[in-house]
């Protein structure tokens, strides 16, 4: 596949860009009550929020007026990342746009409700409806960095990153443009805060401690995470994507290199952290990091941008305290200094579905 | 396979509010059926009412009766059964090959419940099986599931232009080589909350939709799916089974200027068709006729016509959602289905709507059936967002 990461950005509840996500990652937690944007609302107890404040050093303040949190999120990746790849030129080359979520513009799709709710069928908000479709982060994407080339945005829940990615790097691979500016997003709303304790009760107002096989305890993320990829190499060292593939597990397993190192999705759903026992490799060695930018569907997004750094940094990060050592296979608790050649990041889903995505040196 | 070598298509459903296959569908283009009426399946409090392609019957039953899957769902898998149906394919045929799923939808991936959302609001205990219907309902996963595939599973959310690009992107994973076969379209179902949208946005007509004509207002919703079937060649080979039809090129362009309307000149749109030409390796001379999005309304016909005209001169064109309405993300697909099937039998059906020629367009579409002879033909898709995407579709290889 051979695919470069030329450039990483980053935004979550860690907050914004690789620094800061690596400031995280070093000290191993992040305080959710330091939240920059606020209340968490009022259904769950924490929430990963994302601040988009920093947009306003790329975009100005007034063009922002007409963009709801989501795709400011979506911009905000994408901005990052083409500044940390040295903000190359977007028309010399033909650039393709691909974007994935799980849930899409969630908030606004449930204030495009409200604006029909509110005031009747004949009052329906239309800006609230043309945000309200899922491919509108791309849009905006595209509209502020006046992009002409191939755009895609995917939407398949948990397996929204690879599947999203396939299509990214086939792009590259058939010579369809000459980068990629790939990115996921998701957002936190209400709605979803109450699914949430619908579904799994009160919410957690600990820590994260995914792979515990016996406690709920994922809490809610938002954020976004953008890559600008290429077949060029590039001074960035971030490495390579050297492989992607998702699939069903009870037809096929996982086959990674005997020599990488896992980092698994697992974040803190119990039915889903149960499964990563099952079928990771025995003898093998894994990081989860879902606890620096809590629980969404396009998590896998993040631990990728993990492995381009680990990779770039020649070091492995420890995973977080609070990630359970129960599991049958090794989990890295410890920093190393030691060069990676190869990480696979592993996502597993309730429906048995699976997706992989592996960073090698490059 | 070659980086541009043609893909076969071996299989095709189709189903919509002019036909429940696509031989019925075919039949109601042909002789001019339009099926068109005020929405039953939901209420408007809009004081005019605006007219929609509905589809009347029940979606056939799923396979899993055990689930309770959306309608965006049914009316995928009944495509997909008739396309497998049509390509000789049987489910338990095709457990362990590399067979992927790429479907467009809109409305089948949002989480836009009204019932759900109502309760919320009025701080009652509103019904969870809707939102775990949903979170069961993607699309592509959902027809992956009930024919046990293990391939690539992609659920293509490009608003209005995602059929188009879940075919293209098909037949990319069967060139690569990562899938022997691909169930490739779109879906979608009508909506409240989409009719509510649309009409807000002021590019709903209040009668049946006329594309391309001078009177034109706007768009009728519709509902439906399309999907087909992609092999490879190695597995062609292997069964022995004749294409159908080919997919020859795909190309797809965003215009980078507005989220609801197109670029004035139609910039993303003429990215997509140079990008699709030219990969198909065809001159506009091998082109019998574009069957566009033609969703009738004032920008959309506009931009459309202005950029065939500068690209694809004096070829015939038209629009079938006067027949179909706008089925959203399942439109591409539900429109390749019909460029087949037109090449296929050598006729393009009359621009249902079309009345009176628009001088600002400069052109007009097909206004009567019409023989064509050529074997190759364009199926394009503008969308929300500033998204296009062309099809290069040919019934002979080469």
């Amino acid at each position: 596949m051979g695919i470069h990461i030329n450039g990483i950005g980053v935004v979550g509840g860690f907050g914004a860009g690789v620094a800061e996500l690596i400031s995280c990652l070093e000290k191993g937690t992040i305080n959710l009550k330091e939240s920059p944007s606020g209340s968490p609302g009022d259904y769950a107890s924490s929430v990963y929020l994302a601040c988009t404040a920093c947009l306003e050093n790329f975009v100005q303040k007034r063009a922002l007026r007409r963009i709801d949190h989501f795709s400011q999120m979506a911009l905000l990746g994408a901005y990052l990342a083409l500044q940390d790849a040295g903000s190359p030129s977007l028309t010399e080359k033909r650039t393709g746009l691909v974007v994935c979520s799980g849930y899409g513009a969630s908030q606004t799709t449930f204030s495009f409700l409200d604006s029909i709710i509110n005031d009747g069928d004949a009052c329906a908000s239309p800006t609230m409806f043309s945000n309200s479709v899922h491919n509108s982060a791309a849009g905006h994407i595209s509209i502020s960095l006046k992009l002409d080339g191939p755009c895609l945005t995917v939407s398949q829940f948990e397996m929204s990153v690879p599947s999203a990615l396939l299509s990214a790097c086939m792009w590259l691979n058939e010579h369809r443009v000459d980068q990629v500016l790939f990115g996921a997003v998701d957002e936190y709303c209400d709605v979803l805060g109450y699914c949430w304790q619908r579904f799994f009760g009160e919410g957690n107002s600990g820590s994260m401690t995914p792979l515990s096989q016996d406690r709920q305890s994922a809490i809610p993320g938002e954020g976004s995470a953008f890559f600008l990829l290429s077949k060029d190499r590039s001074p960035s060292g971030y490495g390579v994507i050297a492989d992607v593939d998702m699939g069903r597990l009870d037809d096929k397993g996982i086959s990674p290199s005997e020599d990488t190192i896992f980092i698994v999705g697992a974040d803190g759903h119990k039915c889903c952290d149960r499964l990563y026992d099952d079928f990771m490799p025995p003898g093998a060695e894994a990081a989860c990091y879902s606890p620096i930018y809590g629980s969404l569907p396009i998590g896998t997004a993040f631990d990728m941008a993990i492995a381009a750094l680990s990779i770039r940094e020649r070091r492995i990060f420890a995973s977080p305290e609070t990630v359970s050592d129960q599991a049958k296979y090794m989990i890295i608790k410890e920093a190393s200094r030691i060069a990676p050649t190869s990480i696979t990041c592993l996502k597993l889903a309730r429906d048995s579905g699976f997706g992989t995505i592996t960073l090698a040196n490059g | 396979m070659k980086q541009n070598a043609p893909v076969a298509i071996t299989g095709i459903g189709c189903l919509s509010a002019a036909g429940m296959s696509l031989k019925d569908n075919m039949a109601s283009l042909f002789a001019g059926k339009r099926h068109v009426a005020p929405p039953e399946r939901f209420f408007s409090s809009h004081p005019v009412s605006y007219p929609v392609f509905e589809i009347n019957e029940d979606p056939p039953p799923e396979r899993n009766k055990d689930e309770n899957f959306t309608r965006t769902c049914r009316l995928g898998l009944a495509a997909t059964n008739e396309a497998l149906l049509d390509a000789g394919l049987e489910s338990q045929g095709m457990t362990g090959l590399k067979a992927g799923v790429c479907v467009g939808t809109t409305v089948g991936s949002t989480m836009n419940n009204e019932e759900f959302y109502r309760d919320y609001r009025r701080g009652m205990h509103p019904d969870m099986t809707i939102i775990e219907t949903f979170l069961k309902g993607n699309p592509a996963a959902v027809i992956a599931r009930e024919l046990g595939l293990s391939g690539p599973c992609q659920t293509v959310v490009n608003a209005c232009s995602s059929g188009t690009d879940a075919i293209g992107i098909g037949a990319s994973w069967i060139r690569s080589g990562i899938c022997d076969i691909v169930i490739a379209g779109g879906a979608d179902e009508l909506c409240r909350v989409t009719y509510n949208g649309f009409i807000s946005l002021m590019i709903s007509d209040d009668s049946p939709c006329r594309p391309f004509d001078r009177d034109r207002k706007g768009l009728n919703l519709g509902e439906g799916a399309g999907m087909l079937i992609l092999e490879s060649d190695n597995f062609i080979r292997k069964r022995k089974k004749p294409p159908r039809a080919f997919v020859l090129g795909y190309g797809s362009g965003c215009d980078g200027y507005h989220l609801t309307a197109p670029h004035p000149d139609g910039k993303g749109l003429k990215n997509a068709l140079a990008y699709a030409i030219k990969e198909s390796g065809k001159t506009i001379n091998d082109i019998a006729f574009i069957n566009t999005h033609g969703t009738a309304t004032k920008d959309n016909d506009r931009t459309e016509v202005r950029v065939l005209r500068e690209m694809l001169p004096d070829i015939l064109f038209l629009s079938t959602k006067g027949y179909t309405g706008h089925t959203l993300g399942a439109a591409g697909a539900i429109e390749a289905a019909f460029t087949i099937a037109c090449l296929e039998t050598g006729m393009i059906p009359a621009n249902a709507g079309f009345i009176t020629p628009d001088p600002e367009l400069g052109a007009s579409p097909v206004t009567l059936n019409t023989h064509i002879s050529k074997k190759i033909a364009i199926s394009d898709s503008l969308a929300f967002g500033g998204h296009n995407a062309a099809l290069v579709l040919g019934i002979e290889r080469c």
